[in-house]
Formats: structure tokens, C-alpha cells, sequence
């Protein structure tokens, strides 16, 4: 009886023990700074809130000029992804600034900002270092085309057709339904190669301030009206920067679209937030290089140096997450570079049968030192880029054929010559003149 | 010659300058064992045509074998010796010794060469082997010749002779036109075609245009390097001549022939520096024993005299003799005692201070010693990466390699040129090109040289415009053209009159970057670059690509680390 309770008391301390452990696994990436514009917000999108709880995200809500908002302690990122719901704010409360969201992302953190007609200018300031620009404060993406009927008139209310999404799967999910939007327009840099536009406006779009006339051309016109906008940097941070902060709110989330022809459609706001911040914050879209391994065919481990002309084999573990786990990626289209300065050999990579990525490929006949590279960048996927160094060594002295074939016929002379001159030696040594015996 | 001769020129290579220049340490270059392979080689050679020995022959061929594994220079051996050959043939002084022994050495001489992969085949494809090809042929025939003259009748010889020489020789000349033209043999590679035409590499390769030691010498060069052997030169070329035999006519060549490629580069001034000994050996030995003779037979030739009674005339004249001698003799001995001290002088000052470690005279007469580069090399070895790889001119490779102990991209042994041109562009051009070579190359820190803060004049600046060159001599670096780097008229400027191509370079920005705020010399703005004495014209710029890592205390030594593309974007 004693031994039962202690085993029990010992079973509950281990689980006390470890628990922490798995739940701190499984919280890992996932805690979430949300800064609100003001207390109101979490309810007018408590939608989009509990469908991040839903997903696993642990949220801390403060407002955004809270002086207690600190992101660091003792040097270290306290929160994985940070979303900023307040489109008006001038200044960040506390240490934060633009700045040091910048680094944030700079250290690997997510960021989901929602800007609107009125920005502050530290939106402003992420932005543009993000390689977006916000429109100026007042206007609106304005649609006389497309627009919902409950707006107030001014055509700001604008309907987006699910083809103006950018074309993945993994950042925007498979909603095919249209898209309600209020808010202002941004501008993408187009020589920035790492930015994306995730949601454009249609063909008839354009964004100005709805209560003034229009003197002048304006700053985005069309399917150039970026009404959200995104970037993966070089780290793999992402960023996603919303000109709408009613996009997330429960009022559109539930609102229903008139697309024109009389029917009603609800609207599909809902699946692009959740793909999007799904997305973000990097629970899509997700690899990770597990490792590499490169040996001569037929053996099992990485030797000291290749020699040329030497066919070797190349495995790569690429991991997707999907749905929390890790699993094996299984791409068509990813390509291993074999590179001296300039790639030798470039081979599109197959799935082998133990789930690793490979090729198998000659060494070029030119020895040096080489680079295993692989360089895997798709819209939507993480980069991949690696490089392994390895020598190759020309052949040694003994590698050589030991007969040469076309040799053969200068070995024979060679050895009919040493064979001509040893029986010749004899002729010469015992050959006598018959003159001499004549003359005897 | 004789053995005085040899002692005395013995005596001369061992302080020569122009050979110390090479062996001494820290300036020991592949030439040092080179030139007593060449000598030796030599010295075989002559024996085995002495002689007429198949044994010294096969000894000849194994010592150039030696000198073939040692230098590159082994072709002026290769030329020397046939033309030696052709020489005595021309003087009728062929005879079966020097039929032996040139077969032999060319036979073994020329398998053994091509067993160093370096060679290879190049004795049977290029121009430079062929004259040693050809008088191989022409010994042959010639040895022919002379046995069917030995064994036929006049005539019948000389109809044979007449109509054999027509055809082979047309043979011949048909022959070597057709591979020449069809590209068999390949014709005179740059190194030696800049020899026979010294302006040929000036216009044409830049890389080899541009080392110092392949500059034309200068007529101070040859008395700094030789001293009086210049003038017993000729005199010993006088004693070969007046006893003409078969050595003494190689000797001759290989002096004259010396002289000629000493004139057209500084670097082989080492070649000429053992023959000068040796025909200045002559020349001592020579004339000392002549007027010897005359102080050691003096006392028995008095002696003799007043036995015959010949009276006072014999005593003035064998007087004024001895006193004649004496002279000669105290003359011949304070040359060569100038010769040495010269020598040594020479060796103290030109050839054994170091060049890693600068020192010059403040004004107050105490000395300041500049030791930028190993304070720069010991930062990089002790604060960068192991694998982290070093762009710098090819100047500073092997200082790099063995100090700091990191890869570099370019070194001394300069035989990629494309290679080097490529980093030659990324000097010579804008920092966003030159980031690209940079990638390509997969440079981590970038090492430049500057003495404008002190003024040393060997620094990169006053290089850059080889690596202008250099680095527009290939096809990826057609863009980059000599005279974009200079003002409209003409002069190489780094102050507000420069070109605005050579003020906006990434050689410029490394070696002025923050020098604009510097005070270098009393009375002047700041930026004054004390080795072009101007103040400089790009001052206040910021480094895109690059960020400062090092500089060492006297602004020597720069070195700059190449940033990663950032992370949000483009520049």
C-alpha cells in the first residue's frame, strides 16, 4: 500500500517535472504579442483571436502605447511573433520603437501590421523598411466597380476577386471566395526581389482620398493597388503588412458580398486571415535541412577527397511542417549545383526511397575545390540554401592505366629491339671471318 | 683555362651581387639553385666536348635534367648549347667529340626534361626547343656527310651532297612552316617572345609587362651589380679569343648572349653575373700571371744578365719591367679589394634589409620603425575565421599564406592571369560591380595597402594602374579601360582634378575611406596624401558592401570585411 502511494507521489512529481518541458516544446514559436489601438479591439475581432487560440497561439494583449511593453529580457526575444492592430499609433509605449521591431524581424521574429486610411508614422517607418510604402494618410483603395452597397457612398468599401491573390496555396490557403476590404493602398518596391503582393485590387481599383477631387494621377491604379502586401526575408522572418484593419474584424469576417448578379456570398475573409497569419507566422510554408550526406557510390560515409572523374552521390533531409509536425518534402524540381567559381554540374534532385532528396552525378574532369550547393527559393517556402566544401584531387600517379592500348605496338618494338640486340651480341661475339681460315 | 682563372672567378661568384640578389635569405627565389645547376650543367658540357666521353655526356644530361626540375630558364640552356654546336660547325671546328657528346646530351637531356609535368611535351611542340631539334638533325647530316666524303669519290660526292642538300632542306623549311601555321608547333609563348621583342609584353600582357624585374636594366644596374667586372669583361672576351679553342668559343657565346638578355630584362641580370666571373676570372688570372712572370723571373734574369755582362741597358729595361709589374700587381689588387668592399656594401644595403618591417628617420634623427604588416597579418590570423578567404593584389599572397595563415584568392606565383584579372576588376570598379566579383569569388575580407599616411610609395595606389591593366587585359573586363582612370589630359590624379571613375573605384574608397578627417601634415588641409602629395578629392563617402575591420597603426595595412546582402532587401 505505502509502495503504491509513493509510486503514485513519484509518478506525479516526474509529470510535474517534465511537463513544463513538453508544454514549453510545444508553446515554442508560438507566443504572440498582440498591440491594440485601443481595448475595444479585442472585441470587434475576437473572431480572429480565438481562432488563433484555436490554433495554438498563446496571446498577450496590451495597447500600443503602453509604457510596459518590453520584447527583450536579458537580451533574449521574449515573444515569437508580434501583430500590431493599431493603425493610428505615433509612438510605441516602452522600449519599443520602429526600430526595434526591425530588429526583431532581423533576429527571426514574424510581424502581422495592419495599417489604414490614417497611419501613424512608425507604421509608416516599418514599412518602408519592409520595402513597402503606405499611402497617404486619408485615402482609400476606392473600386466604382466593385464595391459592397453598405459602404457609405464613397465606393471604399471594395470587393476583391480571389484571383488578385498572389498565386500560392501555402500563403493564402484555397478560398475561391471574394474578399471585403476598407482601407488605404501600398506600394510595392518593384526592386526589392524579396517582396510579395499577397492581395491586389481589380483591374478598376485605385487609391485616393474619396472627399477630394482628383487633381492628379493617382499613386496606384489597378492591379498595382496593393491592398496587402508581404515580405520573407533573407532569415526567413516574415512579414505581412495589412492596409485594412476592418479586413480582420468580425464584422467582415461575417459579412455577406453582393458580387453584382443579386446573389449573396458570404465572404471569404475568414480562410485568408487564418491562411495568412497561419502562414506568418510560420506554421505554412516551413522547411528545415535536417542533413546532408555525400559519398562515393557504393559506400556509406563522406570520404576525405574525391578524385575526378569519380561518380558520387548526394542526399539531402529537407523537412516540411505541416499541420505541427515535421515531415518529409518531397519536391520535383530541386536542383543540386556542383560549383567552382562557376556550377560544373547542375542535377535536378529525385526522392529517393529512404524519404531523403538525391542525386548521383559524375565528377567533372577538372580537379579543384568544389561546393555541394543547394539553392531552393519558392514563393511561399522558406529558402533553403546550403554549401558543403569538398577537394578533388586529380589522379595520382598510380591511377593511371597501366597499359596504354594504342601503346601496344611501341611495347612491341621495344621488346622486339631488346630481343634483336640480345641475339645480335651472340652473331657479333662468335661470328668468324672465312677469309681468315682461306688464308691459314 | 687554368686553375688561377678558376680560383679567381671562384673567388668573384661568391660576392657577386647580381647572384646574391637571389640566394640570399629572404629573397631566395628558384633561380638560386638554378644558376648553380646551369653552371654545373655547363661545365659539364665543356668537359664532355674536351673529351669526346659518352660518360660526361650522360653526366651533362642528368645535371640539366637537375636544372630543368630547378627553373624555367633551363631554355636559354637548351638554345645555348646548340647554338654552341652550330657555332663550331660554322668554324669547322666539328669534330666526333662534340658529335658525341651533343648527341648524347640532347637524346637523354631532352627525355629526361620531359619527365617534369611542367615540361611535358614542350620540347617537341614549341618554338623555343626547335633550334635544339634542328641542329640535332643537322649534326646528324653533317656527320653523314662527312663519312660519305671519307668514303666516295669527289665527284660523285659532290652531285649526291648538292642535290641532298636542296631536297632535305626544302623538306625541312616546308615542314616547319606547315606545323607552325597549322598550330603543331606552337610559336614563341609570351615570356621568351618578350625577350627577342622587348616591346611585344608592353602592349600585350600587361601581367608580365608590370613586375619590375622584367623591365629593361639600366646602366646603373649593371655597375651596381657588377662593379668592375664590367670592364674585365672585355678584357677577358680578348684573352678567349686570342686562344681560340672549342670551349673557349662557348664561353664567348654564352658571355655575348648574356649581355644581350641581361640588357633587355633586370631579372636576368643573374645569368650574366657567373659568366662575367668567370671571363673577368680569365681576364685577372690572366694578366697577373703575365706580368708575374716578370717579378718572379726578374732576380734569375739579373742574375744571367750580369753573368753575360750585358751591360746597364738589360737592368734599366728588366728595372722599368719589375717596376711596371709592381704597379700592375698593386692595381690589380686595390680593384679587387673595391670589389669586395662594393660587394659587400651592396649585399648590406640593397639585398639584406628587410622589406616586412620599414624603418625610417624622424626629423629628429631617431628611428621609427613601421611594422604595419605583421601587426595586420597576426589581426587576421588571430581574428578572423579559419576557412575565411583574403582578396588582395598578388603581391602580398605569400606574406598572407604564411603569416596569417588564410586562403587567399591571388599570390606571387602568378600563372592564372584570368584569375588575377578578375580581381584586378573588382579593384578597378564601382563597389556594386565589384560586390558581384566579390560574391563570385567568395571573399570574406579584402586587404589593401596605403601609404599616404606615411609615405611609403610602394602601396597600392601607385600600383592600381598595373591593375587597371591587368585587369582589362581579359574578356570580362573589356569595360574597364586605362584611360577612364586619367583627367582629360592625361595625368593620373587623386586630388578634385581625378577622373571621376578612378575617385569612385573600390581601390580608392578603401585606401581614403575616413582619410579625409586626418591631419597628415602641419600646414596642410586634411587628406593630404603624403606619396602623391595632394590632398585627396573624394573625401567624405560611406562604404556601401564593405565595412572596415582593421587598420593597422601607420595606416599601412587596410582591411575590410564584405557584408552579407541585408536582410530586408536591396540596397
Amino acid at each position: 500500500c505505502l509502495i503504491h502511494f509513493y509510486k503514485r507521489k513519484m509518478r506525479v512529481l516526474a509529470l510535474l517535472f517534465l511537463a513544463p518541458l513538453f508544454l514549453g516544446a510545444c508553446l515554442a514559436q508560438k507566443k504572440v504579442l498582440v498591440l491594440l489601438e485601443n481595448v475595444a479591439v479585442k472585441e470587434t475581432h475576437s473572431l480572429y483571436f480565438s481562432m488563433l487560440q484555436r490554433n495554438g497561439f498563446t496571446l498577450t494583449y496590451k495597447v500600443a502605447d503602453d509604457p510596459s511593453i518590453t520584447l527583450k529580457k536579458y537580451g533574449e526575444h521574449i515573444y515569437d511573433n508580434i501583430i500590431v492592430f493599431a493603425p493610428t499609433v505615433e509612438e510605441f509605449g516602452g522600449s519599443l520603437s520602429a526600430e526595434a521591431m526591425m530588429d526583431f524581424v532581423d533576429n527571426g521574429g514574424n510581424l502581422l501590421v495592419t495599417a489604414g486610411s490614417v497611419t501613424g508614422d512608425v507604421l509608416r517607418e516599418i514599412a518602408s523598411e519592409s520595402g513597402f510604402e503606405v499611402d497617404e494618410d486619408g485615402t482609400y483603395v476606392i473600386d466604382h466597380h466593385n464595391f459592397d452597397t453598405k459602404d457609405g457612398g464613397y465606393h471604399t468599401r471594395v470587393i476583391s476577386d480571389a484571383q488578385n491573390m498572389v498565386k500560392s496555396d501555402l500563403i493564402v490557403g484555397t478560398g475561391k471566395l471574394p474578399l471585403l476590404y476598407e482601407g488605404t493602398g501600398l506600394l510595392t518596391d518593384p526592386s526589392n526581389p524579396l517582396v510579395m503582393d499577397i492581395l491586389t485590387g481589380s483591374s478598376t481599383a485605385y487609391t485616393h482620398n474619396p472627399s477630394l477631387p482628383i487633381k492628379e494621377y493617382p499613386h496606384t491604379v489597378g492591379k498595382a493597388t496593393v491592398m496587402i502586401a508581404g515580405l520573407q526575408a533573407r532569415n526567413n522572418a516574415r512579414i505581412v503588412f495589412s492596409g485594412s484593419l476592418e479586413f480582420f474584424s468580425d464584422e467582415f469576417f461575417q459579412a455577406e458580398v453582393d458580387t453584382g448578379n443579386g446573389k449573396l456570398v458570404p465572404s471569404g475573409n475568414f480562410e485568408l486571415a487564418e491562411a495568412l497569419s497561419l502562414w506568418c507566422f510560420k506554421e505554412r510554408g516551413v522547411l528545415r535541412v535536417d542533413g546532408i550526406q555525400h559519398s562515393r557510390v557504393g559506400e556509406g560515409s563522406a570520404p576525405e577527397f574525391y578524385t575526378i572523374r569519380e561518380m558520387v552521390q548526394f542526399y539531402i533531409d529537407v523537412k516540411e511542417k505541416v499541420n505541427g509536425e515535421w515531415v518529409p518534402f518531397k519536391p520535383t524540381d530541386m536542383q543540386l549545383e556542383f560549383v567552382r567559381i562557376d556550377p560544373f554540374v547542375r542535377s535536378t534532385m529525385h526522392v529517393a526511397k529512404s524519404e531523403l532528396i538525391g542525386t548521383t552525378f559524375k565528377i567533372p574532369d577538372v580537379y579543384g575545390v568544389y561546393q555541394f550547393k543547394v539553392n531552393y527559393q519558392r514563393l511561399g517556402l522558406t529558402r533553403i540554401s546550403t554549401s558543403t566544401q569538398v577537394s578533388v584531387r586529380p589522379l595520382r600517379h598510380n591511377q593511371y592505366e597501366r597499359f596504354i592500348v594504342s601503346a601496344y605496338p611501341y611495347y612491341a618494338s621495344a621488346f622486339s629491339m631488346m630481343f634483336g640486340v640480345f641475339v645480335f651480341a651472340f652473331v657479333f661475339l662468335y661470328h668468324s671471318d672465312e677469309t681468315k681460315k682461306k688464308t691459314e | 683555362h687554368s686553375v688561377g682563372a678558376g680560383l679567381c672567378a671562384a673567388g668573384m661568384i661568391a660576392i657577386v651581387p647580381g647572384y646574391i640578389s637571389r640566394s640570399v635569405a629572404g629573397s631566395y627565389d628558384n633561380e638560386g639553385i638554378a644558376i648553380f645547376c646551369m653552371l654545373f650543367t655547363y661545365y659539364l658540357w665543356i668537359k664532355s666536348v674536351k673529351t669526346g666521353n659518352i660518360y660526361w655526356s650522360a653526366l651533362c644530361a642528368v645535371a640539366y635534367f637537375y636544372m630543368v626540375s630547378s627553373w624555367g630558364g633551363y631554355v636559354f640552356l637548351i638554345n645555348m648549347i646548340p647554338l654552341h654546336v652550330l657555332v663550331l660547325m660554322i668554324c669547322g671546328r666539328f669534330s666526333h667529340r662534340v658529335y658525341v657528346a651533343y648527341c648524347t646530351v640532347y637524346t637523354l637531356g631532352t627525355l629526361l626534361s620531359m619527365q617534369i609535368s611542367f615540361v611535358g611535351f614542350q620540347p617537341v611542340q614549341t618554338s623555343e626547343h626547335m633550334l635544339a631539334l634542328g641542329v640535332f638533325g643537322l649534326c646528324q647530316i653533317y656527320a653523314f656527310v662527312e663519312y660519305l666524303r671519307a668514303n666516295m669519290t669527289p665527284e660523285y660526292f659532290n652531285i649526291l651532297f648538292k642535290s641532298l642538300v636542296i631536297i632535305i632542306s626544302s623538306i625541312i623549311a616546308v615542314g616547319l612552316g606547315v606545323l607552325t601555321l597549322s598550330g603543331k608547333v606552337a610559336p614563341w609563348t609570351g615570356r621568351f617572345y618578350s625577350l627577342l621583342d622587348p616591346s611585344y609584353a608592353k602592349n600585350n600582357i600587361p601581367i608580365i609587362a608590370s613586375v619590375s624585374e622584367h623591365q629593361p636594366t639600366s646602366w646603373s644596374s649593371f655597375y651596381f651589380d657588377l662593379q668592375i667586372l664590367t670592364f674585365l669583361f672585355p678584357a677577358g672576351l680578348y684573352y678567349c679569343f686570342s686562344k681560340l679553342t672549342d670551349h673557349n668559343i662557348f664561353i664567348i657565346l654564352y658571355g655575348v648572349f648574356a649581355v644581350y638578355f641581361a640588357g633587355v630584362m633586370v631579372r636576368l641580370m643573374l645569368v650574366l653575373a657567373p659568366v662575367m666571373c668567370i671571363l673577368s676570372g680569365i681576364a685577372v688570372s690572366s694578366s697577373l700571371s703575365t706580368y708575374m712572370k716578370y717579378l718572379d723571373g726578374s732576380g734569375s734574369q739579373t742574375k744571367a744578365a750580369s753573368k753575360q755582362g750585358k751591360g746597364r741597358q738589360d737592368t734599366n729595361s728588366t728595372q722599368q719591367r719589375e717596376g711596371t709589374a709592381y704597379l700592375f700587381v698593386v692595381l690589380m689588387t686595390f680593384f679587387l679589394v673595391t670589389y669586395t668592399t662594393h660587394c659587400i656594401w651592396v649585399t648590406s644595403e640593397a639585398y639584406s634589409s628587410p622589406s616586412i618591417v620599414l624603418s625610417a628617420r624622424s626629423h629628429d634623427g631617431g628611428r621609427i620603425i613601421f611594422d604595419d604588416f605583421r601587426e595586420a597579418y597576426w589581426w587576421l590570423r588571430e581574428n578572423t575565421p579559419e576557412d575565411a578567404k583574403v582578396m588582395s593584389w598578388w603581391d602580398y599572397g605569400y606574406q598572407i599564406t604564411a603569416m596569417a595563415n588564410r586562403t587567399v584568392i591571388v599570390d606571387n606565383n602568378t600563372w592564372n592571369n584570368t584569375h588575377i584579372s578578375r580581381v584586378g576588376q573588382a579593384m578597378a570598379s564601382t563597389e556594386d560591380k565589384a560586390y558581384e566579383i566579390m560574391r563570385e569569388l567568395d571573399v570574406d575580407y579584402v586587404l589593401v595597402i596605403f601609404g599616404g599616411l606615411t609615405g611609403y610609395s610602394s602601396d597600392d595606389i601607385n600600383k592600381f594602374l598595373w591593375m587597371v591593366r591587368i585587369g582589362g587585359s581579359t574578356p570580362e573586363g573589356e569595360h574597364i579601360k586605362e584611360k577612364d582612370y586619367y583627367t582629360p589630359s592625361g595625368e593620373f590624379r587623386v586630388d578634385g582634378e581625378g577622373s571621376s571613375t578612378l575617385l569612385n573605384c573600390l581601390m580608392y574608397k578603401m585606401c581614403y575611406y575616413r582619410f579625409g578627417q586626418v591631419y597628415t601634415e602641419t600646414g596642410k588641409p586634411p587628406g593630404y596624401d603624403r606619396v602623391r602629395n595632394v590632398v585627396i578629392g573624394n573625401k567624405d563617402f560611406e562604404l556601401d558592401v564593405l565595412e572596415e575591420a582593421y587598420t593597422s597603426e601607420h595606416w599601412i595595412v587596410r582591411i575590410y570585411k564584405v557584408k552579407d546582402l541585408p536582410n530586408r532587401g536591396t540596397r
